[in-house]
């Protein structure tokens, strides 16, 4: 019964560390510069930024009719 | 933008959801199954509860088994099979590369619905475990287990082969999610079934684990969702998206101490409550950052309410997201927690987060998905709508029914010289509401279904490729 928790306990110190460092990993990468550029990599040419992209049946994308 | 920029952006989005239909398709229609099934039990569940001679005769029906079989087929069979589909897809497009294995996923599929058939199987035969979250017999948990394995090659293949620079926020948030929940699923199977520990720890080790079900493995996909599909659906990026890497890593760093908040009163050091009452508390730090998040990005856009079917969905659920959070962080709190344990209102509680915020982001998803998924648009808008305003009128009657009724039972529960029998019997109306309003839930995730197998079954249309994935016109009111 101890030999789960001490296993246990040991994977979940490896979950903490490797929380810790992808924090600090992400840091390092620039993760949280340039926050506005961030927010737009979800758009690109073909839906951008300024358009509509979802409807209902039948409509056309930001039109109710 | 030039012309050829714009067909070079189309078609590789293109790409990214043709090798995604099959995958996650497989993932987002078995999850409709387990929908109608988990609420069909929930209704039977219900309706026992103020008329126990309901079905007495089946005995593989007793409502000892009903309600466990109803939270687990929603859980793993439900929520947990869409939030897989959801992730890998959102995962796909943010990495911005296909979805590769195809096999592995589809072995993924097969054994993540074996292990919910096999282990909602043995709830109603009488096997399950009485562990409240964990009800599957531990004969279905390396099915799951086996299943999540390739589910999680998967992902990690997906975030290995994206592009350099900028990791946006719904991957964070659900590649976490695919790391957290099977590092809880096996600790907890381990601690119970394969290595046992005692009681009471294993009070512990269940709230642990249930509590981080909820805020580690269902809200981080449904937030991905959330930041993917708010932006996506109006055409505006996220406002404040500084505020939203603190709130994932606040979430990260303090929600995995909030379980405790289970216990309370129980016997346990004091400690170990008191600091989940606290990480409940902080709580408030990423969900105000989320809630402010999503009301300045939508500013101006609400009329967007009234033409898109995902983002009523999507904004119902975040605002629910808010109000479940802040609603818990309080019950967490001792002087307000001795009303709420062990009364109705906790159940009205889980609902809010579990349905009203991650089951109705996950409908929105769903509907912004299958049309990209599969070439074609949902057959009918009218389902769609009866789809939303069923659940969201259903839900609210829900919510209020046993609210109330929990909150009179807690003050009742607390009062020394009424009798338990009153106590029941009083909460009795507030049970009855709470099956009509299930049924108008269920009426709505009927609707949902019908769609879905009618959308299936229609043949791709030219006209609706050109409309929904040809070049949009630009928003009257950006």
């Amino acid at each position: 019964m101890l030999y789960a928790a001490i296993i246990v306990l040991i994977v979940m110190g490896f979950g903490a560390v490797g929380a810790v460092a992808a924090f600090f990993w992400a840091a390092k990468n620039q993760q949280f510069e340039d926050v506005e550029e961030g927010s737009h990599t979800i758009f690109g040419p073909d839906e951008p930024i300024g358009e509509a992209t979802d409807s209902f049946p039948g409509r056309a994308p930001g039109k109710q009719k | 933008m030039s012309e050829i920029d714009i067909e070079k952006s189309r078609q590789e989005r293109l790409e990214i959801d043709r090798a995604a239909t099959k995958p996650v398709g497989m993932f987002i229609g078995t999850s409709l199954v387990w929908l109608l099934l988990g609420s069909f039990l929930a209704i039977g569940a219900s309706i026992k509860l103020h008329n126990p001679e309901f079905l007495a005769e089946a005995n593989w029906l007793t409502f000892g088994r009903v309600r466990p079989a109803h939270l687990n087929t929603v859980a793993y069979g439900w929520l947990s099979t869409a939030g897989i589909g959801i992730g890998l897809w959102i995962l796909s497009r943010l990495c911005r590369v296909p979805i590769t294995d195809y096999t592995s996923l589809t072995l993924a599929a097969v054994f993540w619905n074996l292990g919910n058939a096999v282990g909602t199987w043995g709830i109603l035969r009488g096997d399950g475990t009485s562990i409240e979250w964990l009800e599957y017999p531990p004969y279905a948990a390396p099915l799951l287990i086996i299943s999540f394995a390739f589910v999680m090659l998967s992902a990690i293949s997906l975030v290995r082969r994206r592009p350099p620079g900028h990791i946006y926020v719904s991957q964070w948030y659900i590649l976490a999610a695919f790391f957290w929940f099977p590092l809880m699923y096996v600790t907890s199977q381990a601690l119970f079934f394969w290595n046992p520990i005692q009681a009471p720890a294993q009070g512990a080790v269940n709230w642990w684990y249930a509590h981080n079900t909820l805020g580690l493995w269902f809200t981080p996909i449904a937030l991905g969702a959330i930041y993917y599909l708010i932006p996506k659906v109006i055409g505006r990026p996220i406002h404040s998206y500084y505020l939203s890497m603190i709130g994932f890593w606040s979430l990260a760093f303090f929600y995995a101490w909030a379980g405790m908040h289970h216990l309370i009163g129980g016997p346990y050091p004091a400690w170990l409550i008191s600091a989940s009452v606290v990480a409940s508390v902080m709580m408030f730090v990423p969900v105000i950052t989320v809630a402010i998040n999503q009301h300045t990005t939508m500013k101006g856009s609400f009329s967007a309410l009234r033409w898109s079917p995902t983002l009523r969905f999507v904004v119902f659920g975040g605002v629910s997201y808010t109000l479940a959070s802040l609603q818990g962080s309080l019950m967490a709190i001792r002087s307000l927690n001795y009303l709420t344990h062990f009364t109705h209102y906790t159940i009205a509680h889980a609902h809010l987060g579990a349905y009203s915020f991650a089951s109705m982001v996950f409908f929105g998803a769903i509907y912004y998905m299958m049309p990209r998924l599969l070439e074609r648009e949902w057959p009918s808008a009218w389902l769609i709508k009866g789809h939303f305003w069923f659940c969201s009128i259903g839900f609210i009657i829900y919510f209020v029914s046993l609210t109330w009724g929990g909150y009179l039972q807690g003050i009742e529960l607390n009062t020394k010289d009424t009798p338990f029998l009153e106590i029941v019997k009083l909460t009795i109306p507030f049970l009855k509401s709470r099956s009509w309003a299930g049924s108008l839930m269920t009426l709505g995730h009927l609707f949902f279904a019908v769609n879905f197998v009618w959308m299936l079954a229609r043949k791709r249309s030219a006209s609706t490729t050109a409309t929904l994935l040809g070049k949009q016109g630009p928003l009257t009111n950006p």
